[in-house]
């Protein structure tokens, strides 16, 4: 497990999913965890604040999940930063959008707490954590 | 009088009329509405009711898989807590009473295990409130194709006037990233999380 207060942004337009992950993540050991509920409102929160995770629906108003992740990956402090898609967006050409993008996970809805840590694990691992 | 021949000569005479006219009409309105390129639209209509009706049985099937998820929790949930609670009454008697320790800790060792497995009867319970939003996404589908056969349909009205110029046709609505849920098997989709681990990995990432 990395740093338990690693600083999470949970972005979802639905509310019952940004508090099924918010569960999900405190049952996991991380109580960092700040909610967005469109890619606007996330990436002027991810300037402000400083977030270490991301994890981001795609289908959403006003800023869809995928530009939020493209406008991350061309923000110069905000490259870095890790991303994991959790959507229904369930098409082979999704996958690979998101992946192309930049992105370093990606779980399709309905998805299972263990799949959930599985990536988390995954990710963590990689970037060194 | 229900017998009068005239009268029932009248009637049929006049149902063969209206017929011929609705026939008439319906033909008209098939030129028309070719010559205007919108049986493109209506086809598109036909197509979309299906679909409608596939996405609201998904919806039913979710919400109840979602019911019986939550209920199946609480049937396994609710008697662990009767059996703590009941255990904890015992147990304040048998202090009372100066009972010595080491059947007590067994006894809390076990109260510990059935909150154990209550917990993850709640935690299911919760995960299965993810039907909200995959059925909500499939349900602003459905609003949004009611919308569009709405409009497509007053379109219908503007065009016919015989002033109008040709509807543009949509075409690539299918193109979309933003689909939501997939609700039937579908060769350009995965279907499990192993499918998209496959994937990626398949692409090197």
């Amino acid at each position: 497990m990395a740093d338990p207060n690693t600083k999470f942004l949970v972005v979802d337009d639905f509310s019952t999913m940004r508090r099924i992950v918010r569960n999900l993540l405190k049952e996991l050991g991380y109580s960092n965890v700040e909610e967005a509920e469109d890619g606007a409102i996330a990436l002027s929160m991810l300037q402000k604040g400083n977030f270490e995770f991301v994890v981001t629906d795609w289908n959403m108003p006003n800023m869809d999940g995928l530009t939020l992740l493209q406008r991350i990956r061309s923000d110069a402090a905000l490259a870095k930063l890790p991303v994991l898609m959790v959507t229904a967006e369930a098409k082979k050409e999704n996958i690979i959008a998101a992946a192309q993008a930049g992105a370093n996970g990606y779980v399709v809805k309905p998805f299972t707490a263990a799949t959930l840590d599985e990536k988390l694990s995954k990710i963590f691992e990689k970037l060194g954590k | 009088m229900e017998n009068d021949p005239k009268r029932q000569q009248g009637e049929s005479c006049c149902n063969e009329e209206l017929i011929a006219r609705v026939g008439q009409l319906t033909r008209t309105l098939h030129d028309s509405l070719r010559a205007l390129g919108l049986d493109r639209v209506i086809a598109d209509a036909t197509r979309d009711i299906p679909d409608v009706r596939e996405r609201l049985n998904f919806v039913m099937s979710k919400t109840d898989a979602a019911a019986q998820r939550v209920l199946n929790a609480t049937d396994k949930a609710i008697p662990l807590q009767e059996q703590i609670h009941d255990r904890c009454m015992a147990m304040a008697d048998q202090l009372a009473a100066g009972q010595d320790s080491a059947a007590m800790a067994s006894d809390m060792h076990e109260m510990a295990n059935k909150a154990d497995v209550t917990k993850q009867q709640l935690m299911d319970i919760m995960m299965a409130q993810d039907f909200q939003d995959i059925t909500g996404q499939v349900i602003r589908k459905v609003i949004d194709l009611a919308a569009d056969l709405e409009s497509q349909l007053v379109q219908l009205l503007i065009d016919y006037s015989p002033t109008s110029e040709n509807l543009p046709v949509d075409d690539d609505r299918d193109n979309s990233l933003m689909n939501g849920p997939q609700i039937k098997a579908n060769d350009d989709a995965v279907a499990n999380q192993s499918q998209v681990d496959d994937l990626l990995s398949s692409l090197g990432f």
